[in-house]
């Protein structure tokens, strides 16, 4: 919610420190702040405290409590006054757990029209467009205490004898509304509505937004003010399905206590008095269900024994104190009752966080665990680990692909991409694609290897269950690869490492084969079992471009090495070489015969013969020079 | 013939479970298609939370109340059942590193599945303090000396208190030192004890979760989340080993 510092001044009579100051006491004690500008800050109200936090009241407390600085007047403590009933509103409410609590304030002879700059500007501080002087104080009351609040044109409802009638109602089959903004939504089912009970015309989505029927304008004159308290699920089920989250939508769904409606309606009353002149003619309260506010009792002993901390009797009591809680101390056992808005606040679990994130987090201390005199099971993991050493160790990479698939037996009800609705009942459509697009790169990474190795080990879905399986796969990079690497590998994996029959699934040409881990005793197979550990350096990611191929092959004299070779070519191939492999050698009178195979790349095109080119020439320049060499 | 390459994820969560090992954490698994009450109603997420929304959720259109798991915590319930069903009280410690899953739009830094690792220990008088102590020996070790954790105000369903973990990762050879946010955790909700069998009079809890990719982007410089489940040989080759 975006909070402006000006705004919250208002709660103060000391001057509150700089805006960052602030939004740093909020994010280590009540609630992440980001996006700071100068005056106006967002904070990320944390679910189990938005039926509190999400207005500048309730972040005011936060800010009081969290830097020690008191509150000029808070508007929750002080009482609520009496207003004249009037018998010119009937509300009927279909269904009381859908509408806990319905207040109506019947404001004759205002005057709409724009509002004045002090309240401009509030609005404007957070983000907010003002409309006129009466929807203007609506939403001020609700960024400053919480209460979603609405205003319809009573002269736009039809009058029975004199009396207005609202109905909060479920919307019929078929329903539509035209909202303020000049949308038209068909109602879903479940959706709850204001509506006029004598015209039957809907007059507003419940806790959502208001309809164009009772707008009020320039010519309104006569307000029905609204403060009521719509159930949270409802209310977000409705806004989800129409795609319309508002404020009030936001507050509602955040189960805000319906003893704030009072409150609201009293500081909206005030408020549209002041800036739209009028009267107030009378006010119906509707209030089915008051909540019970439950007293919680905890020990200090236990507030400590879940923080690991240890924090006094009096330093536990001042934050009560902050919280304005009125709490009873028998020995060490405190009883609280937590404040009407305060929601969150049910098990002595709840006091320990009031305690520990008010005091600060930063007192608790770092602890050890205690000693175990057990050693740890991690023995079907290790298992795992010993099965990909296995293969690694022959060559063999790792990858990990998606779970998602174009075909399966168990399917997704909401898929994110419509071409890979299944879950993957097997590992190799994936370890072939991997293959496939592998073997094209492979001379970048492998060299002048001749296959392409590769496994996944992950959960596939099937009819039968969940499995996780292990799939190995192989792919000739020049020419055909054989089947016997794949027959070789798994032979030697049931004798040396899974001790019994792998029951191996193969693919046709048996270039691929899976194998059910969980069918396999892996907690025995990784008894024991140390894992090769290694350190990764930083990545460097891979070019976007091709790269080329090139071979060199070198006559040399009797003695010379691989190295003194390589070097050579290295310092004149330019820095587009990237790797280097030998890849044949001989001996035949008295001479040595290298044959390299370069591989360049760049990471900014792709490679023309422009670029190799003189690269080679330069190579086969460099290697001529040298006594007894002859280039092939 | 040379080696092949591990993936980056098992180097990592390698060094996670050693680490880990060393302070007496078992390994647990769990299914990735879970049900309902283990993914939800059992970690105190009520029917009516927006998490169950299919907005942020996979479900299983073939099998009644089952979804992709969207975290590794479900994992917490289904070891604490087994314990007891054997027998075995607490004193418990375990690590769930995983896969899981969520129903959201892939970015750079956004994957619709992606690794967590989850902690758990049970035990009398486990505390907050001692969630700290763990995770500081933790990235201790896993990121350098220097590296320590600081808790913020947060909210879990399944923790309370619950709190926001950020992580100083100590200066490398080329920058300064930042405080980056990486998991959540705070102290089981005695309702989740009490689903899975344990007497929350008796037996207090810690656990944490955040994902493993994230903290391998950080560590590493991985500047795209969606390389890691790419099947792409070239992302396994972009490290060298050390």
């Amino acid at each position: 919610m975006n909070i402006s510092r000006t705004w919250l001044q208002k709660y103060f009579t000391a001057e509150l420190p700089d805006t960052y100051v602030i939004a740093d006491a909020l994010t280590f004690h009540a609630a992440e702040v980001e996006d700071i500008k100068e005056d106006t800050f967002d904070v990320k109200v944390l679910p189990d405290r938005a039926a509190y936090m999400l207005s500048h009241q309730g972040v005011a407390r936060e800010v009081a409590s969290v830097l020690n600085l008191p509150l000029k007047a808070d508007a929750l403590n002080a009482p609520l006054r009496a207003y004249p009933n009037t018998d010119k509103i009937r509300i009927s409410i279909e269904d009381t757990d859908a509408c806990s609590r319905y207040m109506c304030a019947l404001v004759e002879g205002v005057t709409v029209s724009a509002s004045p700059s002090w309240l401009k500007e509030a609005l404007e501080s957070v983000g907010q467009r003002s409309i006129n002087n009466v929807v203007d104080a609506t939403n001020y009351v609700m960024l400053a205490m919480g209460q979603p609040l609405h205003a319809y044109d009573a002269n736009k409802l039809e009058v029975n004898g004199g009396v207005y009638e609202l109905e909060v109602r479920d919307a019929r089959e078929g329903e539509k509304i035209t909202v303020l903004t000049g949308e038209e939504y068909l109602l879903p089912e479940g959706t709850l509505l204001i509506a006029d009970g004598n015209s039957k015309l809907p007059l507003g989505i419940a806790g959502i937004k208001g309809g164009n029927v009772a707008r009020v304008d320039e010519t309104t004159t006569t307000l029905l003010l609204e403060a009521a308290n719509f159930e949270g699920t409802r209310v977000r089920r409705s806004a989800s399905a129409l795609k319309l989250f508002t404020d009030a939508s936001l507050r509602f769904q955040n189960r805000p206590s319906p003893t704030l409606v009072a409150y609201g309606m009293r500081d909206a009353i005030d408020c549209i008095l002041m800036v739209a002149g009028g009267t107030l003619a009378g006010v119906t309260d509707n209030y089915t269900k008051e909540p019970d506010t439950e007293a919680v009792s905890v020990s200090l002993s236990r507030i400590n024994s879940i923080l690991g901390s240890e924090f006094t009797l009096s330093e536990v009591r001042s934050v009560f104190e902050k919280l304005e809680c009125p709490y009873s101390e028998v020995e060490d056992v405190f009883t609280i009752l937590p404040p009407g808005v305060r929601r969150d606040i049910r098990i002595p679990e709840d006091i320990a966080e009031e305690v520990g994130r008010l005091l600060g987090y930063d007192r608790i201390p770092s602890q050890g665990l205690p000693l175990q005199t057990t050693s740890p099971n991690q023995a079907r993991f290790l298992g795992v680990e010993r099965v990909k050493d296995f293969l690694v160790e022959r060559g063999f990479s790792e990858v990990s692909t998606q779970t998602f698939a174009n075909e399966g037996d168990i399917v997704l009800a909401n898929p994110l991409q419509a071409d890979r609705p299944w879950l993957r009942a097997s590992l190799l459509g994936n370890l072939e694609t991997a293959l496939l697009r592998g073997a094209a790169v492979a001379p970048r990474f492998l060299g002048p290897e001749k296959a392409l190795r590769l496994f996944e080990i992950g959960n596939a879905f099937t009819s039968d269950g969940e499995f996780l399986l292990l799939a190995i796969g192989v792919r000739g990079i020049e020419g055909n690869a054989s089947s016997e690497i794949i027959k070789e590998i798994v032979a030697t994996l049931e004798q040396d490492v899974f001790g019994e029959p792998a029951h191996a699934r193969y693919s046709l040409d048996g270039l691929l084969v899976e194998l059910n881990l969980s069918r396999l005793n892996m907690e025995k197979v990784g008894d024991e079992y140390t894992p090769v550990a290694s350190a990764l350096t930083d990545y460097r990611p891979f070019s976007l471009y091709p790269y080329a191929l090139r071979d060199v092959a070198v006559w040399t004299p009797e003695g010379t090495m691989e190295t003194e070779v390589a070097n050579l070519i290295v310092g004149a191939a330019g820095e587009l070489l990237v790797r280097i492999d030998l890849f044949d050698t001989f001996q035949k009178e008295g001479r040595v015969s290298y044959a390299f195979r370069l591989v360049f790349e760049s990471k900014e095109r792709t490679l023309t013969e422009n670029d190799l080119g003189p690269s080679m020439e330069q190579i086969t320049a460099n290697l001529t020079q040298q006594k007894g060499y002859e280039v092939r | 013939m040379d080696s092949g390459r591990l993936h980056p994820l098992s180097v990592n969560i390698r060094e996670i479970a050693a680490i880990f090992g060393r302070m007496g954490f078992d390994v647990a698994t769990g299914p990735e298609l879970e049900d309902e009450w283990h993914n939800f109603d059992a970690l105190n997420i009520p029917s009516d939370h927006p998490a169950r929304d299919m907005q942020d959720t996979l479900w299983v259109d073939t099998e009644e109340g089952k979804v992709m798991r969207t975290h590794t915590s479900p994992v917490q319930i289904r070891y604490i059942e087994e314990k007891i069903a054997s027998g075995v009280l607490p004193p418990y410690r375990i690590i769930v590193p995983g896969k899981v899953f969520r129903n959201e739009a892939t970015d750079q830094t956004h994957e619709a599945q992606f690794y967590q690792n989850e902690g758990l220990v049970v035990g009398e008088g486990i505390s907050l303090a001692h969630l700290k102590g763990t995770l500081d020996r933790f990235f201790n070790e896993y990121l350098g000396e220097g590296a320590r954790v600081r808790f913020r105000p947060s909210y879990f369903a399944f923790t309370e208190p619950s709190v926001e973990i950020d992580v100083w990762f100590p200066a490398g050879d080329n920058g300064r030192g930042k405080w980056l946010e990486v998991m959540g955790g705070g102290m089981v909700h005695p309702s989740v004890l009490r689903n899975a069998g344990i007497d929350p009079e008796i037996y207090q809890a810690f656990a944490f979760g955040g994902g493993i990719e994230r903290l391998i982007m950080v560590k590493h410089g991985v500047p795209d989340i969606r390389l890691f489940h790419s099947g792409d040989l070239r992302f396994s080759y972009g490290f060298d080993i050390a």
